[in-house]
């Protein structure tokens, strides 16, 4: 978590070419609009002054609601932990970490072999970003691939609520999202009570271009209901569902998901809506979904300042690669997407730890490292604290011309706190790293999650809590798979 | 083979004539592919077509110039938008102005296959499906696309309706991946699973899952796709 970087905001756009981007939009939204599968949404849209043709289901959505709808959003969305201590607030330029999510595959470092994920997995990426200092909040990094998939997102979500404390956030994968609420109410006390402990947020997303699919659309209402924070994003690639243009792939998806935050803050206002897109390139030689790519990170950087001029909480990436391996590209990706979506000052940015394309394949052990590498990220972007103390003029007088530091007092105040310890980076001489067994990063950071494994114990739910959970998941799957 | 009937009732020197324009069509055609200029591409089939050419020579015409930037893209000399939009533009003209004269003359016109593909119900992801049915369409396939939210009983038609060769379903969504085993069951149910091969893709679809739904097959990219599809047709690379 940063409380607020002092340094690094980039900001890509002058004042002119982000109210031309603005303009854009909404121009978009008027002229071509958007098409909404789910009949609830029409009959609203239309309630609103919304120019709604019910045949090609087609929406022109007129710029004051776009407008309107952005004023009547959360400011502010917090984000609660099972334990107060890992709450989150959403708000201004505070920067926070998560897992990836979805992936259907583990990159199993012993075997060096990528298998199916199961639920086991999923336990132990929750388990292990519990423990991580650096992870902020969790997503079911794996799919739980050894039950029916219909039921997957339940089994997702009761792996992730039973493993750690800190706020979680969950893809809907079309699954009536109702279904997710009450197992999370069932942890808190009751749907009420979720309104005021939000430990449960929805990831779902429109389909690029300018779609918002019946499944996802009744999801984003059900959440904006719940009073629950929402991820509403799109996920379009460049050149495929989103001009080549990069200029009008973020306009589109801006579109997107400004229509998106429409739909929610007239079916609730003050919905707990977070604002961003998970916009890259298709590769041109391979057709895939690039998560390594610097089109994505730009758009990060593009979507954070739109974000903050909306006064929206933001969601980003970083932290995946498009390696399969655990290897430099993956450390290289992995590395340049967190720096840059944590200098664009986004609230949430997920991804830490799944890689390899579409985000198919998680690593356990990139988690880890992506915990170094945001430990760093942090202490760069916290900047130079500047006082009469730290400038450190009486120490310098001391010491004089040819003398040394290293047995000052003032050194010894403030060693500690003016510089970053790596944990994971190996600074040894190259003698004492061969005599210690010459281990490279990525076996350092399997021996560091292996062992994290074996001693972290993530806070149980209590005995009649975890009823009440296992309940609502026998209940939830009972009806999903009679259907 | 073919010249031997031809010189039956052509006579010697209008073969060879024939045979001239052909191959200057042929330049064009790929000329026109291999620029992905669609206007030029329309131009030249619709003069040969007025001159009298043959429009099943035409056709064959298209499929080596299509051939031809299927190997570019496999050497990497073109990127995927050019594939795509090179396959549009020969669609087109196949559809609109050679189809219909085949048709009249009773060719369907050469073709290595015949693909249905769609995405699955209840998933309205369109993209990853196109990609695949424009790489089978430029390798040499008859494609019929049924587009997106396809259900188990348009496919069923399809098939019995067609001379199908290959089903291809995509899904995105792990939540409409079982539409993919549904599909195949109700192929089963209407005795049509023999018939057909069966292929699935998207991007939560694993080796294992098409396996355990009885598939014939998965690819992870569409170029594997075409791969795929030429191996359960037992069709050799050329």
């Amino acid at each position: 978590m940063i409380e607020s970087p002092k340094i690094g905001i980039f900001e890509i756009f002058s004042r002119d070419e982000l109210y031309r981007i603005h303009t854009a939009t909404l121009e978009l939204l008027e002229r071509t609009g958007v098409r909404v599968e789910e009949e609830k949404a029409l009959e609203l849209l239309n309630s609103i002054g919304a120019d709604v043709n019910f045949s090609t289901k087609i929406v022109k959505i007129p710029k004051h609601i776009v407008e309107d709808a952005i004023k009547y959003s959360a400011r502010t969305v917090q984000f609660a932990g099972r334990n107060k201590k890992f709450d989150l607030k959403l708000e201004g330029k505070r920067v926070n970490f998560g897992l990836g999510e979805g992936a259907i595959n583990i990159l199993d470092y012993e075997t060096g072999s990528i298998r199916p994920s199961t639920k086991s997995d999923i336990i132990n990426a929750t388990k292990l970003a519990d423990a991580l200092s650096n992870i902020d909040f969790v997503m079911p990094l794996f799919t739980a691939q050894d039950v029916p998939k219909q039921v997957m997102p339940l089994h997702d979500l009761h792996a992730s609520l039973k493993n750690t404390e800190k706020p979680i956030m969950v893809v809907d994968f079309g699954l009536d999202a109702t279904y997710l609420i009450n197992m999370a109410a069932s942890v808190v006390g009751g749907r009420d009570k979720l309104k005021d402990r939000p430990i449960l947020g929805m990831y779902s997303e429109p389909i690029s271009p300018l779609t918002h699919g019946r499944e996802h659309t009744r999801n984003l209402i059900e959440f904006a209901k719940a009073e629950l924070p929402i991820v509403y994003i799109p996920s379009p690639a460049s050149c495929s569902t989103a001009p080549a243009t990069m200029a009008g792939a973020i306009v589109q998806s801006n579109a997107e998901t400004l229509s998106g935050n429409v739909i929610a803050q007239f079916s609730k206002k003050g919905a707990r809506f977070i604002y961003g897109a998970d916009t890259t390139n298709m590769d041109q030689r391979t057709g895939v979904f690039s998560y390594g790519a610097p089109e994505w990170m730009i758009v990060n950087l593009a979507m954070a300042q739109l974000g903050r001029h909306y006064e929206l909480p933001i969601w980003s990436t970083g932290g995946c690669s498009d390696s399969k391996v655990l290897d430099g590209q993956a450390t290289l990706e992995a590395s340049l997407s967190l720096f840059v979506a944590a200098s664009s000052g986004a609230n949430l940015i997920h991804d830490v730890g799944s890689f390899l394309n579409f985000g198919l394949t998680g690593s356990l052990e990139l988690i880890t490292i992506c915990d170094e590498i945001i430990s760093m990220i942090s202490y760069i972007l916290k900047g130079v604290e500047v006082t009469d103390e730290s400038l450190a003029l009486d120490v310098i007088d001391k010491v004089g011309p040819g003398g040394q530091f290293i047995t000052q007092e003032h050194t010894l105040k403030f060693f500690k706190k003016e510089h970053w310890m790596p944990k994971l980076l190996d600074r040894q001489t190259r003698s004492t790293w061969e005599k210690t067994g010459s281990k490279d990063l990525a076996t350092r950071a399997h021996e560091r999650t292996k062992e994290i494994l074996s001693k972290h114990q993530p806070t149980p739910l209590s005995k009649d809590i975890e009823n009440d959970l296992d309940n609502e998941l026998r209940k939830a799957e009972k009806k999903i798979l009679q259907k | 083979m073919n010249v031997i009937i031809i010189r039956k009732t052509i006579p010697f020197y209008k073969i060879h004539i024939l045979l001239i324009h052909m191959s200057e069509t042929a330049h064009e055609i790929k000329e026109a592919l291999l620029t992905l200029d669609r206007e030029k591409l329309i131009q030249t089939i619709k003069t040969s077509l007025d001159k009298g050419e043959n429009p099943q020579e035409l056709l064959s015409a298209i499929t080596a110039a299509l051939r031809e930037v299927g190997d570019k893209f496999e050497s990497g000399e073109f990127f995927l938008v050019e594939l795509v939009s090179a396959g549009e533009a020969a669609k087109t003209v196949i559809s609109e102005y050679l189809k219909p004269l085949l048709k009249k003359i009773g060719s369907e016109g050469e073709h290595l296959g015949v693909i249905a593909i769609g995405t699955v119900a209840g998933d309205i992801h369109d993209i990853g499906k196109s990609i695949v049915a424009s790489m089978l369409f430029t390798a040499g396939f008859e494609i019929l696309d049924l587009g997106v939210d396809v259900s188990a009983e348009k496919f069923i038609e399809t098939v019995t309706n067609g001379n199908v060769d290959v089903v291809a379903m995509s899904a995105l969504l792990s939540t409409t991946l079982p539409m993919q085993r549904e599909t195949i069951e109700a192929l089963k149910k209407n005795d049509l699973r023999d018939k057909v091969k069966v292929i699935v893709g998207g991007s939560p679809v694993t080796e294992e899952w098409a396996k355990e739904i009885g598939a014939d097959g998965f690819a992870d990219n569409a170029s594997e796709a075409v791969k795929l599809v030429k191996k359960i047709l037992d069709i050799s690379e050329q």
